[in-house]
């Protein structure tokens, strides 16, 4: 299938800083991407090249097959909602949401049949006369979400449109924003830094970090199967275990790691006996006995430290060879308390080889 | 007594507040009593009130068409500031522009030049290039004059409006034109409002540019003048308090919608 969006090559720097490095990304249409990554790593001003606010330095941007590097924004078939909504403050909801079909020379009966509609699919039909000023944070990011829909663009764009909304309303706007998604089946391309918001409502997650990507795949996948420390670390937390390759069989690698031997899934890399490599791990992936156990391998360690934290706990084990690793278990499964001893161990599928 | 004495300052403030209060309408209100004074001279007491010097400035056939040229020159003034004042305020707002706070010093000069200076310099330009004393060289100096305190206004309203507007509406299909015409102008609007009048009532009021750059037909404040010159009568009170009640209802309704919209 034809990408919907392509980057190739794409280039931008400002003067001296590169904001996106030679990125090369294609999106499949009807999907909800998301660009994941610190401030910095160069997923606005992905963004803002795809709008048209930003031009690459080198490089070509491809909408449905065509070059739009050229275009100003008001000629590409691409609609963004932005970070503070952007709002216009002298229209009602109605005019705001029926601007860009107002200009797009629409006639009024078919503009008020299509702001109606988009109202009814966010249930704000009784608003249309209001003014921005009279609407909740979460009616103005609906507002803005149908005037950028409105136009009926290939892709829309969405700029970190859920930071401004507190922890309640954002994980309700989640849900809605990603039916909306399926409802309309449009390409919804989604910046945020929140990785539980990209987890939760993409499709594909793409990683960027100092304007390359680092990783790009399904939620569950980057979640499962980090190639990367940084996305190892950036999506959710992880024991990182630093070791030699001692032998490799089947997929699974054994690693000396500080005098013991630990088993890890190669994760698709290839690894040769030798190999200095980094093991990632996730606390969850962790079980923790009190007796060691007969059937699969374990490391003898001591509860350092225990955080009831209601769904589960957390567990700081100091292991017996001088690292420390943290263990997430179930709350009530375990009477375990600071000092006791432990054995620690995982199975070998759950703990990854990192690339880099 | 200490209460007292720590509320001196308080006091001492709302005290000294009336009596500048009572020395700033008093003046304003002998005048207009004046102008309802039965008799050609003016002294207290005022004995028989009438109406009728009101009856005589309306049907001042000099007074009408000074009012109306005054007007005039105003509203020629008004659009022409307007104009160069948001384009001023739009250059200096913009990112990469050289020499910005060259423009935006040279935009305000006029505002902080004393009239009478303004004036003399503006007589002898005009001379210079050949402009003729008259409508055209009044609304030239009214204009120079009003410019600041549009560019001010509008630079004022436009640093506080969120970049994205304009950005959203160029994605939502608008080239720069209609972005500026059905957004920014918009946007400007109250400031835009507070500015123009400001510029009809600095214009209406201006005399000191007017003499010396004006022509045989006088403005108001030039007739005004003319007659007063010919000795204070009730009649000149009248024409004065019609001025005021105008120009301040004008002022308060400005201000009452510029509150409004910002709200």
């Amino acid at each position: 299938m034809q990408p919907v969006v392509h980057f190739k090559n794409v280039n931008k720097s400002y003067g001296a800083l590169t904001a996106v490095d030679d990125l090369d990304l294609a999106i499949a249409p009807g999907q909800f991407v998301t660009l994941l990554g610190p401030s910095g790593c160069g997923k606005s001003t992905t963004l803002r090249m795809l709008g048209g606010f930003d031009s690459p330095t080198s490089g070509e941007i491809y909408l449905e097959g065509k070059p739009i590097s050229h275009l100003p924004p008001n000629r590409r078939n691409v609609n963004i909602v932005f970070q503070d909504y952007a709002l216009f403050p002298h229209l009602t909801v109605g005019r705001n949401i029926a601007f860009g079909l107002e200009l797009k020379g629409m006639e009024s009966a078919a503009i008020h049949k299509r702001v109606s509609d988009l109202l009814a699919l966010v249930s704000l039909q009784d608003h249309a006369e209001r003014m921005p000023a009279q609407l909740s944070g979460g009616q103005r990011q609906r507002v803005a979400l149908m005037r950028a829909l409105a136009p009926d663009p290939n892709v829309l764009l969405l700029d970190e449109p859920l930071s401004a909304l507190d922890a309640k309303l954002r994980q309700q706007m989640q849900i809605e924003l990603k039916s909306i998604q399926k409802k309309t089946g449009k390409t919804f391309i989604f910046v945020t830094h929140d990785q539980e918001e990209a987890l939760t409502m993409s499709d594909v997650i793409v990683v960027m970090n100092k304007g390359r990507i680092e990783q790009m795949g399904g939620p569950d996948e980057l979640y499962a199967r980090p190639r990367s420390r940084f996305v190892a670390n950036f999506i959710g937390q992880s024991n990182f275990l630093e070791g030699t390759v001692a032998s490799v069989s089947g997929g699974i690698a054994s690693v000396e790691w500080r005098g013991n031997a630990v088993n890890a899934d190669v994760n698709g890399t290839a690894p040769i006996p030798g190999d200095h490599v980094t093991v990632a791990l996730r606390p969850e992936a962790v079980f923790c006995l009190s007796r060691k156990p007969e059937d699969r391998q374990s490391l003898k360690g001591r509860i350092d430290q225990r955080v009831f934290k209601g769904a589960h706990t957390s567990l700081t084990v100091k292991l017996d060879n001088g690292s420390t690793l943290e263990a997430q278990i179930d709350p009530v499964a375990l009477s375990h308390i600071e000092g006791d001893d432990v054995w620690v161990g995982w199975r070998d599928r759950d703990a990854v080889l990192l690339a880099k | 007594m200490r209460t007292y004495f720590n509320d001196l300052p308080k006091t001492a403030l709302g005290a000294s507040y009336w009596i500048f209060a009572v020395y700033l309408v008093l003046p304003l209100a002998l005048m207009m009593a004046m102008s309802f004074k039965d008799a050609n001279f003016i002294a207290f007491p005022i004995g028989n009130w009438t109406l009728s010097w009101y009856g005589k400035v309306i049907q001042d056939k000099q007074f009408l068409e000074a009012s109306l040229y005054s007007i005039g020159i105003a509203l020629a003034t008004t659009i022409s500031a307007t104009i160069i004042g948001v384009w001023i305020a739009l250059l200096v707002s913009a990112e990469n522009i050289w020499g910005k706070a060259v423009i935006f010093a040279l935009a305000c000069l006029p505002a902080v030049v004393p009239g009478l200076i303004n004036a003399i310099s503006m007589r002898i330009f005009i001379r210079a290039v050949d402009i003729p004393t008259g409508t055209f060289a009044i609304i030239l100096a009214h204009t120079v004059h009003a410019v600041p305190f549009v560019v001010i206004m509008v630079l004022t309203r436009l640093r506080s409006m969120p970049a994205n507007l304009v950005d959203a509406a160029r994605d939502l299909g608008a080239d720069p034109f209609i972005a500026f015409l059905r957004v920014t102008i918009p946007y400007l609007m109250p400031a835009l409002f507070g500015g123009m009048i400001f510029c009809v009532l600095t214009s209406i009021d201006d005399f000191v540019r007017t003499f010396f750059l004006g022509g045989y037909q006088p403005t108001l404040p030039m007739l005004i003048f003319a007659k007063v010159q010919g000795g204070m009568s009730p009649e000149i009170n009248a024409m004065a308090t019609i001025v005021l009640v105008v120009t301040t209802a004008v002022g308060l309704y400005a201000e009452h919608f510029t509150r409004r919209s910002r709200s």
